[in-house]
């Protein structure tokens, strides 16, 4: 029954990804592409996909993981300060004029500063030898808050325009995707998918406990290290290559467990393709549903993701990570 | 049952462990756990049981002293290979597990790239919770719960196991329960088995009894020489006395009868 399950969310999910980009304000057909219409599949409409379903990977997985890693159902890939620190970065970087690397400015200090915030959430997260799951929690909601008052503060000193820029960008905005940044992007987000999916099992022993892993023979801190790291790499490369994006990271495992169980084995990556999948959907949405306005692909996940959520809660028994 | 390799499988040897910045909570302890022993962990609460299986199992790391499993210093192993010889099963052991009982029973098998010859199915049979194999853990009582990880630490196939009060809570009838399945396991596969516990009438039930306070050893061998009145005054701060009763069965008096 499961693997059934499986299959179909997999089969939606792939049909989903290979219509897409065919689909928008104006749908074209595959079999009779004009030469103005193969420069929108590739140069615009292609690269926006792939965008999405790599934020979409990167957030379910990562969603997946966390809520395992910190046994809480309410983690998503931003309670760990990740995207307010990239957030912070990527507008200090405006503020003080970084342009020198032209389109590449907003995501590389994005990057930077989710990278450097990774490593200090780590480091508070870190005692006794090893990570804690309540420290990593804590010290993520503390920095969240230390970067986002610091960032409103400058977003309210400021009147420079490229602040607007910046706030579309923190608020999700995939309008800017372009070829320059997925093969940085998909390396990042490949790898640390990667490195989650091999570490499922350990992450379903951690799940029981850390002495109960270390029965069933795992290095309980450094199975934890490198599930951070995993999550770091892609949460860090989403958030650059289009801002943050709600919803997908919180709510997606949540719905594929109601489906599918919480075995991290297949949880992983279906949570993944069903993430990548979702938003591309919603970025068609967002996107199609009254152009030349675009509606952020944040607020089209929440409002389609969360009655449905609301409904499968109000049907099922068993409610955990 | 006699054991043919009657050469330790444990051995603490002058074993001191402190927890962080605290004074050292065990100093000098010393024993070992031969083939086949079903040996009962006796002590009050804070006495230390569960620190000195923690040790045992490699959980904690012991500040002096070693711990040697099959004439093997534990920290050489390998985490996996560790995990095919010794297996530690905690006291609290988390309800809220998002699992069914045959997924949970399965990750005994983790250890192992082959599954070491025992099944799921056998597993869950051994342990009678066949019928509840697609349950979730979180819907089942308390001795079913214990029952399962039970039936993941056979399915894990150690032969020595180290368990942490597994009785602790648990209604009488699911008590003897287990205690017969861990028997009869010892029986049939001539494992080892460690069980901290604090209910004196259950050591009555064991071959060889420890008693413990303040991490140290009172006294290890027979529950008849090692129960005594002494040494269980200074476990457990009060009186007790294992008597006979006229059906030759022990009892306990205790010095203030309330």
């Amino acid at each position: 029954m499961s693997k059934i399950k499986i299959s179909t969310l997999i089969l939606i999910s792939v049909l989903i990804l290979s219509t897409s980009i065919f689909l928008g304000p104006r749908i074209i057909n595959p079999f009779k592409l004009t030469g103005a219409e193969k420069e929108i599949l590739i140069s615009i409409r292609l690269p926006r996909v792939i965008v999405a379903v790599l934020m979409g990977i990167a957030l379910g997985a990562s969603g997946a993981v966390l809520q395992g890693i910190l046994r809480n159902p309410l983690a998503d890939p931003y309670i760990l300060g990740i995207s307010s620190g990239a957030a912070l970065a990527a507008a200090l970087g405006l503020l003080s004029g970084t342009y020198l690397l032209g389109k590449f400015s907003i995501p590389l200090t994005a990057f930077i500063g989710a990278s450097i915030v990774s490593i200090v959430v780590g480091a508070f997260g870190w005692k006794r030898g090893g990570l804690r799951p309540e420290r990593l929690l804590l010290a993520g909601i503390g920095l969240s808050f230390l970067f986002y008052s610091i960032l409103m503060l400058l977003i309210s000193i400021s009147s420079d325009e490229s602040m607007r820029r910046a706030l579309l960008w923190i608020f999700g905005d995939l309008s800017i995707a372009d070829w320059s940044l997925i093969p940085y992007g998909f390396v990042f987000i490949t790898t640390g998918l990667c490195i989650s999916i091999s570490r499922a099992k350990a992450l379903n022993a951690l799940m029981l406990g850390d002495e109960l892993a270390h029965s069933l023979g795992f290095s309980v801190q450094r199975e934890r290290l490198l599930l951070f790291v995993s999550v770091a790499l892609m949460t860090s490369a989403s958030v650059s290559l289009g801002g943050t994006i709600g919803f997908i990271g919180l709510l997606i495992p949540h719905i594929v467990r109601f489906f599918i169980g919480s075995d991290n084995r297949v949880l992983i990556p279906v949570s993944a393709i069903c993430g990548g999948a979702f938003l591309c959907v919603a970025d068609l949405i967002g996107k199609s549903i009254m152009p030349p306005m675009e509606i952020p692909s944040g607020i089209v996940t929440a409002i389609i993701g969360s009655p449905y959520f609301l409904y499968l809660l109000r049907k099922r028994d068993v409610i955990s990570i | 049952m006699s054991s043919v390799y009657n050469h330790p499988i444990l051995e603490l040897y002058n074993v001191g462990f402190q927890y962080f910045r605290n004074k050292k909570f065990i100093n000098n302890l010393t024993f070992s756990v031969g083939n086949g022993e079903f040996i009962g962990l006796l002590g009050a609460n804070g006495s230390g049981k569960s620190t000195i299986l923690k040790l045992a199992s490699g959980i904690l790391k012991p500040s002096d002293g070693h711990v040697k499993l099959w004439d093997k210093p534990l920290q050489s192993y390998k985490n996996k290979d560790r995990a095919k010889l010794l297996c530690y099963l905690p006291q609290l052991l988390d309800i809220n597990v998002p699992f069914k009982v045959r997924d949970l029973v399965s990750m005994g098998l983790y250890p192992y790239s082959i599954p070491p010859g025992i099944t799921v199915d056998e597993a869950l049979e051994l342990v009678g919770l066949k019928e509840k194999s697609e349950s979730y853990i979180a819907n089942l009582s308390g001795g079913e719960r214990r029952r399962t990880f039970i039936a993941m630490t056979l399915l894990q196939g150690a032969g020595l196991l180290l368990l942490d009060e597994p009785l602790a809570n648990l209604d009488i009838k699911y008590q003897i329960e287990i205690q017969r399945l861990l028997r009869e396991l010892k029986e049939k596969k001539n494992i080892s088995i460690i069980m901290a516990l604090h209910d004196i009438n259950m050591a009555l039930q064991f071959e060889k009894v420890m008693l413990i306070k303040d991490g140290k050893v009172l006294g290890i061998g027979n529950p008849e020489t090692v129960l005594t009145g002494n040494l269980l005054k200074e476990a457990f701060d009060v009186g007790i006395e294992i008597k006979k009763q006229d059906s030759g069965g022990p009892y306990i008096s205790y010095e203030n009868n309330f």
